[in-house]
């Protein structure tokens, strides 16, 4: 009933290409994130899924249904907005009905479904409270309540609870991920926020200029990032990124660039791909948790100078100066105590071999993915 | 070097707010203000004898004699009907076109849109005695003349741009957002026009009639050429039968406070919804 399916959907405003024909398709049931960042191009996709604005090319259909030029109305779509939209004027019960009173549905049915609703969401001692009298948390329900109180094909959330202070967000993420479970109510979020996405959908599509950089599972987004792009907009902090240029030292594939000179672990990178690439501008990529530090320089180490330390509770976040270039690394906080060193002082890092990604610098491609993801795949 | 050494301390306790003459300028604006008013409505409890008396009297006893006369020989009490059937009429009129246009205005996009809005804010820019005679002369034509339908036409359309201009700037105030949660849930959009936007906009509204229902009140040169018996209002009345040879402020003075009275009520009674409907936008 819900699955949802777009091919080649396109939207332009005047000169502007905002999306630009992207072909998806959705399964029943599923929990799917749009990520990426602010004019992507996420929220037209989502506001042409539920018909408020209409698409200047393409087919969208729900459930197998063509709805691509329906009105609102006709789509049976329900949608949380990201500026939590309830009626002043309504109390929260009225809030609720409202869809159901638009559709006709009697009294008694109404009040039923409102109060299961009420039930689900912890919601049911607040019914006859104004929209005005509630917290922060309890309007965000509110809004959510009026999506599931009638029997949507699909739920649309624009960016629902990232207006919400760290804590209550946090409690958020976790309700909403078990209530799509409970609902089996296929749902498509919308989120520039790239931990939110990692931990509550069930496939990410990544957006970007108005493209669908990569569409899969969390984990696959994180493990076996498509491109540059796609690999530092996930992860928190940044992937690190250096500037090298692949080079053959004495039939060893080397990766050097300023003041870097990283040897490649024997069959990371394909051959092809090696003879493809010799003397281009590649960049290297590692995430600040493969990262190590070290006071005295060995084979496998680059030389640098400490930036900064930031203490995060459980791990230490070092910055670490190589060449003009900061690279980042997450070092767990009793190792850390043992550096006494004082900032600007030199310090060596260390990648972790199979933790290494290549990219092409100018297309942005995946040349080589982290050796540690063939491995598991095996 | 010497100077940088000198060292402000704080003072023990909060400095003390010492503003008596912010409360003198305040109390002389207030008397110049409030004297002429309170003057007038001093003549309209005086005889015609009194209110030539030089130097003026401040204690007098008072009478109802102007009031009398106005109301028994003059009339004044159907002036004042035709005053509240146009005012009324008029405010309701442009208050519902007005605010069906500026909806129109602030949400949907749509050729020349920019052009129309200025248009319309155009038709309040000539003073009304430019424009008096070319209206005469159509009233005149279509036998609009001394109707209350001509009348009630022209303020109509003159209120119009005020309510227009006034209420687009509240209508874009409320997000979008609104009416598209509306339009998801499954209504339409003159649906969620009524059931959402309207209840939010009522203060705002509310404003806009208050003002509109004053200015239709008060308004003298089009009612002065454009009414006769049958629908004078309230201030063209009055100078017909206080101005003759000489002005008799008695008169002059009862008018006034039977002119001004109702609506002055009226705005103590309904200041709360003008301020609230006035501030709407601010506040949220």
């Amino acid at each position: 009933m819900g699955a949802v399916s777009v091919d080649k959907l396109g939207k332009t405003f005047g000169a502007m290409n905002a999306v630009k024909a992207i072909d998806f398709a959705i399964g029943d049931g599923e929990f799917v994130f749009f990520l990426g960042p602010s004019g992507c191009g996420k929220t037209t996709t989502l506001r042409m899924l539920s018909g408020l604005l209409m698409p200047t090319g393409g087919q969208i259909s729900i459930g197998g249904r063509d709805v691509t030029y329906l009105h609102p109305r006709h789509r049976n779509v329900g949608m949380v907005f990201q500026q939590n939209v309830l009626y002043g004027h309504l109390s929260v019960f009225e809030n609720l009905a409202y869809p159901l009173r638009v559709r006709r549905v009697s009294g008694t049915e109404i009040r039923k479904r409102v109060r299961e609703v009420a039930r689900t969401l912890q919601i049911d001692d607040v019914l006859t409270r104004m929209p005005g009298q509630l917290s922060a948390g309890q309007s965000q329900r509110v809004a959510i309540g009026r999506m599931l109180v009638r029997d949507a094909d699909v739920f649309l959330m624009d960016e629902p609870i990232s207006h919400l202070d760290a804590k209550l967000r946090a409690h958020m993420r976790a309700e909403l991920r078990h209530l799509q479970k409970q609902l089996g109510v296929t749902t498509v979020f919308v989120s520039h926020d790239q931990l939110e996405a990692m931990s509550m959908a069930d496939r990410i599509m990544v957006m970007e200029g108005g493209v669908v950089q990569q569409f899969a599972t969390p984990q696959e987004i994180f493990d076996r990032p498509v491109n540059l792009f796609v690999a530092s907009f996930v992860g928190e902090p940044h992937l690190n990124t250096l500037d090298v240029t692949l080079e053959l030292r004495d039939g060893v594939v080397t990766l050097a660039g300023r003041g870097v000179a990283v040897a490649a672990p024997p069959g990371w990178i394909d051959e092809t791909v090696v003879r493809a690439n010799i003397g281009r501008d590649l960049a290297l990529g590692v995430r600040p948790e493969h990262v190590d530090v070290a006071i005295a320089a060995a084979a496998d180490t680059i030389p640098g100078k400490l930036y900064a330390i930031e203490p995060l509770g459980a791990e230490d976040l070092f910055t670490v100066d190589v060449s003009g270039r900061f690279v980042q690394a997450r070092i767990a906080a009793d190792r850390a105590a043992t550096f006494p060193t004082p900032v600007r002082d030199p310090i060596h890092v260390r990648f972790a071999p199979d933790h290494l990604y290549l990219f092409d610098k100018e297309t942005g491609r995946t040349l080589a993915q982290a050796s540690f993801t063939k491995r598991r795949r095996s | 070097m010497t100077e940088s050494k000198r060292v402000i301390v704080s003072p023990k306790s909060a400095p003390v707010e010492n503003n008596w003459w912010v409360h003198m300028i305040l109390v002389t604006v207030f008397m110049i203000a409030v004297i002429p008013v309170l003057w007038v409505v001093m003549t309209a409890f005086m005889t015609k004898t009194q209110t030539q008396v030089m130097p003026p009297e401040i204690f007098f006893k008072p009478s109802f004699n102007a009031f009398g006369v106005i109301v028994r020989q003059f009339g004044m009490l159907t002036f004042m009907a035709h005053s509240i059937i146009i005012a009324v009429a008029s405010t309701f009129f442009s208050v519902t076109i007005g605010t069906f246009c500026a909806y129109a205005l602030a949400r949907f996009s749509f050729p020349g849109k920019e052009d129309v809005s200025f248009w319309i804010l155009t038709n309040r820019m000539m003073p009304a005695v430019a424009v008096i005679l070319p209206i005469f002369m159509i009233f005149q034509t279509f036998g609009l003349l001394d109707t209350f339908v001509g009348i009630i036409f022209l303020y109509t359309a003159m209120q119009l741009p005020f309510v227009v201009w006034m209420l687009k700037g509240y209508f874009e105030d409320i997000p979008r957002e609104f009416e598209e949660v509306a339009l998801v849930d499954g209504d339409t959009w003159l649906g969620a026009f009524r059931k959402v936007v309207l209840p939010l906009m009522r203060p705002s509204i509310t404003a806009a009639s208050i003002f509109v229902l004053i200015l239709s009140w008060n308004e003298y040169a089009f009612a002065l050429f454009l009414t006769g018996t049958n629908t004078r209002t309230l201030p063209p009345s009055v100078v017909t039968f206080t101005v003759s040879t000489e002005v008799s402020f008695d008169l002059l003075g009862a008018a006034a406070v039977i002119i001004a009275g109702p609506i002055l009520l009226f705005v103590v009674f309904v200041q709360k919804q003008f301020v609230r409907g006035l501030s709407m936008g601010m506040v949220r």
